[in-house]
């Protein structure tokens, strides 16, 4: 089995440290031609842009597709694949770097500690590499989804501003709605949770200048990014709870984690055939965290106790 | 003239109560970092936990 990799950025680039293990092979499916597949290899697509007709392609031939899941509307077009998926015996997971992606799979671990899950309350700060914050910068301009009282609404992106405390040593940030896929996958994966919210951090000046092309280019790589994962719901006695799991890691280092999660369980154990989101129910969900940890992500929890 | 008086007793008055009470009081300053810690996941299932 062959592990095929697009995309040698940030993300890309510690995928391929990460799985060394695997056979990897490189390819760039903007300038290369798709290569011949066998059935059982997998693909992971580490790089910006819309995934649809190549994944459409990796599919017909039998090989199973992990992406990153990071355009709204190419991802929701991700969801008609199911069937060519399913009826090759391979997966297609949608959404598989720090959010969408871990952020799912910590909601569902904190859901099981609920009898009933109302509200998912997802923060992100940061970015990987300049593709990510080019993304960054046109998500606070674009049209943000949102699930409030079991109806969809669409906000603009850089409204709603919400102060988010992160794990150390980000701490406090302004988090505002942006454009993400992430409330759309979280309704498929939990579709009796009322309330579903995304937000992402930003500057006055990256709200300002959301409209206008980035004024300057941007890092190679962002500085330390964090996530928070919030759940609010009822424990088996009515008693109102809620539970706020986060993480403070590069962003380039958590999603290639997570990548690296997703192809070690799909070789070791399987995933499910057809589309797969993390956080799904029939997903081994504490396993795929603890591949996660090995792969060097520290999961921390909100206790509301200073810490020293 | 009156009218004046009464205006700065209550503000004398004002700043002296929230004066004690900043002296005084035991309310401190609320944390500004902290409150999380790193939980380990075991590897415990084979679907939803």
């Amino acid at each position: 089995m062959t592990l095929w990799l697009a995309g040698n950025g940030v993300v890309g680039s510690r995928v391929a440290k990460l799985c060394g293990g695997e056979v990897v092979a490189l390819f760039d499916p903007r300038r290369d031609p798709l290569p011949e597949m066998d059935k059982g290899d997998s693909v992971v697509l580490a790089y910006p842009g819309r995934h649809r007709s190549l994944v459409e392609q990796c599919g017909l031939q039998g090989a199973s597709v992990i992406t990153l899941a990071d355009d709204l509307n190419d991802t929701q077009q991700l969801f008609e694949l199911d069937a060519i998926f399913a009826k090759n015996e391979a997966s297609l997971v949608i959404g598989s770097g720090m959010s969408p992606g871990l952020s799912g799979l910590i909601a569902r671990h904190l859901s099981s500690r609920l009898s009933r899950v109302d509200e998912i309350h997802i923060a992100m700060h940061g970015t990987a590499g300049p593709a990510c914050a080019r993304l960054h910068h046109r998500s606070l301009s674009g049209h943000s989804p949102g699930y409030v009282d079991g109806d969809w609404k669409e906000f603009h992106g850089g409204s709603g501003r919400e102060l988010c405390w992160f794990p150390e040593p980000v701490g406090a940030v302004d988090c505002y709605r942006a454009e993400s896929p992430l409330p759309i996958l979280l309704h498929r994966t939990f579709p009796d949770v009322r309330r579903i919210s995304s937000r992402r951090s930003a500057t006055r000046r990256d709200r300002l200048t959301a409209r206008l092309p980035m004024l300057r280019p941007p890092h190679a790589e962002g500085g330390v990014g964090a996530l928070r994962i919030e759940v609010r719901g009822a424990l088996g006695d009515g008693a109102r709870e809620t539970y706020v799991m986060g993480i403070a890691e590069l962003v380039g280092s958590a999603s290639a984690a997570v990548i690296a999660a997703m192809v070690t369980e799909l070789n070791e154990n399987g995933l499910p055939n057809g589309v797969v989101i993390p956080g799904a129910k029939d997903l081994p969900t504490n396993r795929l965290l603890h591949h996660v940890q090995e792969y060097g992500v520290r999961i921390q929890e909100f206790t509301g106790q200073p810490s020293d | 003239m009156r009218f004046a008086r009464r205006l700065i007793s209550a503000l004398i008055m004002t700043i002296a109560a929230a004066g004690a009470i900043r002296v005084k009081g035991k309310g401190g300053t609320p944390p500004r970092h902290g409150g999380w810690r790193p939980v380990r996941i075991p590897p415990n299932d084979g679907g939803i936990e």
